[in-house]
């Protein structure tokens, strides 16, 4: 049953890749830049991890900078999408417009807050 | 009253001997270099030339050599007041009786002009000081240039107007409008009254001069007494005055009697028991503080010297305090008030009886021996029964002459505290620890109280502590000193006292631990053992630190009482304190530089990773508007958001909130112009896209 | 113009009494009432007078019964200082009586109480409020039968010379006491707990307190050294008190006589009572051990002006100036155990002040990293001295929030993980909207 179901996982994910490779450019490049903010957030809190959450309001931050970001950009994923039902009426630029004006409001918080 | 009460303790205190005996001393040695002391010129003279003159007459009653010599600024003084022509008469009083001593060369002429100043004072004087001063000046002229020929014109009259202030009570009155009578006054009118007799030129009436001893004997009716046998006068008025003390009122009355009854022919009958009082009351006060206290002093006491009443002999004792053991003699001195040589005569003690037993004497009817050397009378032997103790010796003076019973007063008997002393001796001193019900000895050590002792004993409450010892006096018989105390102090300093009883010659003291234990506060512990045996007459008193006791008692029970509170040291109690310095919280521990380098390389790889990511994406900026304005707008928008980036850059180096917010209001206003103009273009050509 | 001149002599007659009475700026009395049973005793112990005398003060001497003395008028005291030389006294005369006294003292003034054998109960009851006990019974003296002074005329040993002095320059001066005291009067014991008085000269320990004439039939009350024969008291408002069980102390007699303590060899010339009393004289009316604090001063380090309020972990500078009277003037005070607390119910820092010798005591060092309010104070009490007592309150706060440390190493990479947020988001921008 192990190798029916590595097998199945191996089909399943030759099957994800391909569909993968259909989606337009501008979402792979959304997609791309969630996957750098999560990356980079998970690198932070392995350094809290190790050296303890001294500043912890420079973590926060540094943490809340990556997450937020990269939920905007989900937004935006979503928001922008053309197979999206919901969105259709939606113009992808007011979409950006959004995005753009909620990411700055949020680098201020950042920047208030990284102390 | 109660002044009188209260100045006879004050004077109690300033003889300070005890109550029973009551010797007065003569004039010593430490009488004149008080004087010395109390009398210092200043810058070569003294104040006023009536201080000059209380100065110099003390120096030469009590000869003293060594005095300081004031002539050369004093005769100045004295013979300008006593040319001036706005001398008073008692400014001239003062200046003769300095010229009295001094002896300073004044002209004839000068007394010439003052004699007749004074001879009118005389015939308009009112006031008994008038008097005073006026026929005072005169006499002392008459002394000063030997005139023979000097005389009051009508003494009988001057008599008459003096006498007449007097009152019935012997006292005087100061001037006819003054009614209120003064025994100073008194004094100064006698005074007076003796000049005016010596300076008549007839003889005066006889029985005038018998009325003014009448008045004195009156006077005296009014003295005063002390328990001791000191007579003294004091005003009745009480005057604020300090000066108008008994002193003052004494020697005033003093000067009087004896200026008097040394002019005035005839007897005056006056007891002689009061004459020595009133030495008594001027030696009893030792030697005053004050200059003017000092004169009056010393004054009264050289006319006490040699009045022609009767002289007081004074009998006094070098030391009451007589060692039976070192074989002292007891010494008597007789001698008059100002110390010197007294007539020939004997001391004899009538008896001596110990202050315990006053009805049997141990000494009767025996006579001092003199030794003409030192002018003294000693007992030689004291009889061997004599033991040490606290003795009253009561002494007689007999006078050898008995003619002159007349010119000297001693006195009738003088009774003196008198203490033996003597070693007593110590002996046979053992401490032991008992067993309570049989009494039977667990340890026993043997001390010598004289000497050091250091015994450690232990005990438990079921025990008793003994203590005896034995003592005897020089003469072999039983003593029970004053003082014999056992003193248990406990470690903490609490201590108790216990009194050594005796029988007969034997000391002892038992405390029994089982009736203690709640005096001693159930407190177990080493308790150092205190002796203390002592009396007036002991010589060889003692404090011996016998050793200690380690005591085992049983616990307190809950309501015993607490131990007294015990001092704190004062040196203790007072000091700096230790010092504090805060710990402060402990800093987070830093992580080294290196990993935080390390990790912010890290950070920047999925950067780098996004970069490369958007590569292999392939991006491009096909979209971007090729018109111009659309795409100034463009590149307005993107240079915008890097402004608002940048511009949070610089508020996360320096910048504060408000200059940002204030900044980014006007950036974010136009970044929504610009970025409305790109985005409706791009949404606009991108809708062109879809339906074209 | 007679007139002017007159009203400008009167002035100028009055600014004298203006300028002599008593002010806080200086605390050495200057008119003293003495109280005595009878004038000989102004005779009697002239030598202690003239020794106050000559040191500048006013003596006014009355009768202890006498019915125009009194310590006040209309809310005013008269005296700076009182003596009672009257052991003796059954009532005092005029508006003296035991509560006129003890408020005599309570607003800081002084007094000396001499008592004697026969002390009345009223100079026992003054004793008592001043914090003294003398012995109950009545006819008691001080004996000691291995201390008493050598003596022809005291054989009874009530005379004793005593040398247990206190060990107090400030009390005793610096010079040594060679001689030891004459006394003769009856003892008096100290309550262990009080700790305002202190026992200046103290019986030896065979001495014990009873009639000299009847036979002990019980223990003494008093023995040993517990017996105090001089005492002072200093009160919390920093008035002084001394009690002394004997009159002829201060007299005449026994300043001049000379010594021999017995079971001792050595004869002194003249007793120590002068040197004794005169010292203590000057102590009691605040010649010497009188201090004040001046110019409190705290600010922090590098700045000069005091702020009103502390920030945490601030350095701060405290300093302050003591001076003492030395009977003439104010001269700094100089010793290395003055004291300052931080204090917030309890001591969170006590430093010990450094001086530069001329009496300006400072010290530095950080605010705890505790906020709330705090107080300086300054708690010195020295054994004779006056007491200080300074209490400054001062506010602590915590970091303002711009107030913490910033651009730390430690926190580098999330200042990188932002910027590089804040970079791939315009590069996302760009991107985004122009890429096909």
């Amino acid at each position: 049953m192990a190798r029916s179901t590595s097998k199945d996982a191996q089909a399943l994910f030759q099957s994800l890749r391909s569909a993968y490779v259909a989606t337009p450019s501008s979402l792979k490049i959304i997609d791309l830049y969630v996957c750098f903010a999560v990356f980079t957030a998970i690198i932070q809190v392995v350094y809290m991890a190790v050296v303890g959450s001294f500043p912890f309001n420079s973590f926060l931050s540094g943490v809340l900078s990556c997450v937020g970001t990269a939920v905007l950009a989900v937004c935006l994923r979503i928001q922008v999408n053309k197979e999206n039902k919901e969105f259709k009426d939606l113009p992808p630029e007011r979409a950006f417009a959004d995005f753009v004006l909620c990411n700055l409001v949020l680098h201020l918080v950042i920047m208030n807050f990284l102390g | 009253m109660a002044r009188s009460l209260a100045g006879f303790l004050v004077l109690i205190l300033a003889i300070s001997i005890c109550d029973a005996a009551s010797i007065f001393q003569p004039i010593s040695d430490s009488h004149r270099s008080a004087a010395l002391d109390l009398f210092k010129p200043v810058d070569g003279s003294f104040a006023s030339l009536e201080e000059t003159y209380e100065a110099l007459r003390t120096f030469e009653i009590l000869g003293i050599n060594k005095k300081p010599d004031v002539s050369t600024a004093t005769c100045g003084t004295v013979s300008k007041a006593l040319s001036s022509s706005s001398s008073t008469p008692k400014d001239l009083f003062d200046a003769l009786r300095v010229n009295s001593i001094l002896k300073c060369k004044i002209n004839a002429e000068v007394f010439e002009g003052i004699i007749s100043k004074l001879q009118a004072a005389v015939s308009g004087a009112s006031s008994l000081h008038d008097f005073y001063y006026s026929i005072g000046s005169l006499g002392l002229i008459k002394d000063q240039t030997s005139k023979a020929d000097l005389h009051l014109s009508d003494a009988e009259g001057i008599f008459r107007s003096i006498k007449a202030l007097s009152q019935s009570d012997g006292r005087w009155r100061y001037s006819s409008n003054n009614p209120e009578s003064s025994t100073i006054a008194a004094g100064v009118a006698l005074e007076t009254l003796a000049g005016v007799v010596s300076l008549a030129s007839s003889e005066v009436d006889q029985s005038m001069i018998g009325i003014v001893q009448n008045d004195i004997m009156k006077l005296f009716d009014s003295i005063e007494k002390y328990d001791d046998g000191a007579f003294y006068f004091d005003e009745k008025v009480v005057n604020v005055h300090e000066h108008s003390g008994p002193l003052s009122t004494s020697s005033s009355v003093v000067r009087g009697l004896t200026a008097f009854t040394t002019v005035a022919t005839g007897s005056l009958n006056l007891p002689g028991d009061k004459i020595l009082g009133l030495a008594k009351f001027f030696l009893g006060i030792g030697i005053p503080g004050d200059s003017k206290d000092f004169f009056n002093q010393i004054d009264s006491l050289a006319f006490l010297e040699s009045n022609r009443v009767s002289i007081p002999l004074i009998l006094s004792l070098p030391s009451t305090v007589v060692s039976l053991t070192k074989k002292e003699n007891l010494m008597v001195k007789v001698n008059t008030v100002l110390g010197s040589k007294a007539p020939p005569l004997t001391v004899k003690l009538v008896r001596a009886y110990s202050t315990s037993s006053k009805d049997t004497s141990i000494i009767e009817n025996k006579e001092l021996s003199f030794d003409p050397e030192r002018v003294v009378y000693f007992l030689d032997a004291l009889p061997d029964s004599v033991d040490v103790g606290s003795y009253i010796f009561v002494f007689k003076v007999v006078l050898h002459d008995s003619e002159r019973k007349d010119v000297y007063v001693t006195g009738t008997l003088t009774h003196v505290q008198i203490f033996l002393t003597g070693h007593v001796k110590i002996g046979n001193a053992e401490i032991a620890v008992l067993d309570n019900d049989l009494g039977t000895i667990e340890t026993q050590r043997k001390l010598d109280l004289a000497g050091e002792n250091a015994v450690s004993l232990s005990a438990n409450h079921l025990q008793k502590l003994h203590l005896s010892f034995q003592l005897t006096t020089p003469r072999g018989s039983a003593f029970k000193p004053h003082q014999a105390f056992l003193k248990l102090r406990h470690e903490t300093k609490v201590e108790h006292v216990f009194l050594v009883g005796n029988s007969g010659k034997k000391f002892e003291i038992t405390l029994d631990f089982l009736g203690l234990v709640e005096k001693l506060f159930y407190l177990s512990g080493k308790y150092d053992i205190q002796l203390t045996v002592g009396d007036a007459v002991m010589e060889n008193s003692l404090l011996s630190e016998i050793g200690y006791v380690e005591l085992d008692l049983p616990e307190a029970p809950e309501k015993a009482p607490r131990p007294p509170p015990q001092a704190v040291d004062p040196y203790s109690r007072y000091g700096p304190k230790a010092e504090i310095s805060h710990i402060f919280r402990a800093p987070e521990k830093r992580p080294p530089k290196e990993l935080s380098f390390t990790f912010l390389g890290l950070i920047l790889l999925p950067f780098i990773g996004f970069l490369i990511g958007l590569l292999r994406l392939g991006v491009n900026l096909k979209n971007f508007p090729t018109s111009s304005v659309p795409a100034t707008f463009a590149i307005l928008f993107h240079v915008g958001i890097a402004a608002v980036l940048l511009l949070y850059v610089l508020f996360w180096l320096k910048l504060d909130l408000f200059t940002t917010l204030k900044t980014l209001s006007f950036l974010g206003v136009f970044l929504m112009f610009v970025g409305h103009r790109i985005l409706s273009h791009l949404a606009s050509a991108s809708s062109k896209l879809k339906s074209g | 113009m007679a007139k002017f001149l007159l009203y400008i002599t009167l002035t100028i007659s009055l600014l004298p009494f203006l300028a002599i009475s008593f002010s806080p700026e200086i605390p050495t009395d200057r008119r003293v009432l003495v109280l005595l049973d009878d004038f000989a005793v102004k005779s009697s112990h002239s030598l202690f007078f003239d020794s106050l005398k000559s040191r500048g003060f006013e003596l006014e001497f009355k009768l202890a019964d006498d019915p125009n003395i009194g310590l006040q008028r209309y809310g005013q005291y008269l005296y700076d200082a009182l003596v009672l030389f009257c052991p003796s006294v059954e009532r005092f005369g005029g508006s003296i009586n035991v509560a006129s006294i003890a408020d005599f003292v309570d607003s800081g003034h002084d007094l000396i109480i001499a008592a004697d054998t026969n002390a009345s109960d009223l100079i026992r009851e003054i004793s008592t409020e001043s914090g003294v006990d003398f012995d109950e019974n009545a006819a008691a003296m001080v004996i000691d039968h291995t201390g008493y002074a050598v003596s022809n005329t005291d054989g009874d040993h009530t005379l004793i010379a005593s040398d247990d002095l206190i060990k107090s320059d400030v009390i005793l001066g610096s010079k040594n006491i060679e001689a030891p005291v004459l006394f003769q009067g009856i003892g008096h014991s100290v309550n262990p707990a009080n700790s305002l008085v202190l026992q200046v000269l103290a019986a030896s320990p065979s001495s014990y307190s009873a009639n000299p004439q009847s036979k002990l039939s019980s223990p003494p009350s008093l023995t040993g050294s517990a017996i105090s024969l001089v005492s002072v008291i200093q009160a919390r408002n920093n008035a002084r008190i001394v009690v002394a069980g004997s009159l002829s102390m201060f007299s005449n007699r026994f300043f001049r006589s000379g010594v021999q303590k017995a079971g001792s060899s050595t004869k002194y010339q003249k007793s120590g009572n002068e040197e004794f009393l005169t010292e203590l004289s000057k102590w009691v009316f605040h010649e010497r051990g009188h201090l004040k604090a001046l110019n409190v001063r705290h600010h922090k380090v590098g700045e000069s002006d005091e702020p009103s309020m502390y920030r945490i972990s601030d350095d701060l500078d405290y300093s302050v100036e003591i001076y003492e009277w030395s009977g003439t003037s104010w001269e700094p005070y100089v010793t290395n155990d003055v004291q300052l607390q931080f204090y917030m119910m309890s001591p969170y820092v006590l430093k010990t002040l450094s001086t530069d010798k001329k009496g300006l005591y400072s010290t530095s060092f950080k605010v705890p990293d505790v906020y709330g309010v705090f107080q300086f104070k300054v708690e010195y009490q020295r054994l004779g001295y006056t007491s200080l007592s300074l209490s400054k309150q001062i506010p602590v706060r915590p970091f303002r929030h711009n107030e913490y440390e910033r651009f730390l190493p430690a926190a580098y990479p999330y200042y990188g993980a932002s910027f590089s947020m804040m970079v791939g988001f315009f590069i996302f921008t760009v991107v985004h909207l122009y890429s096909k």
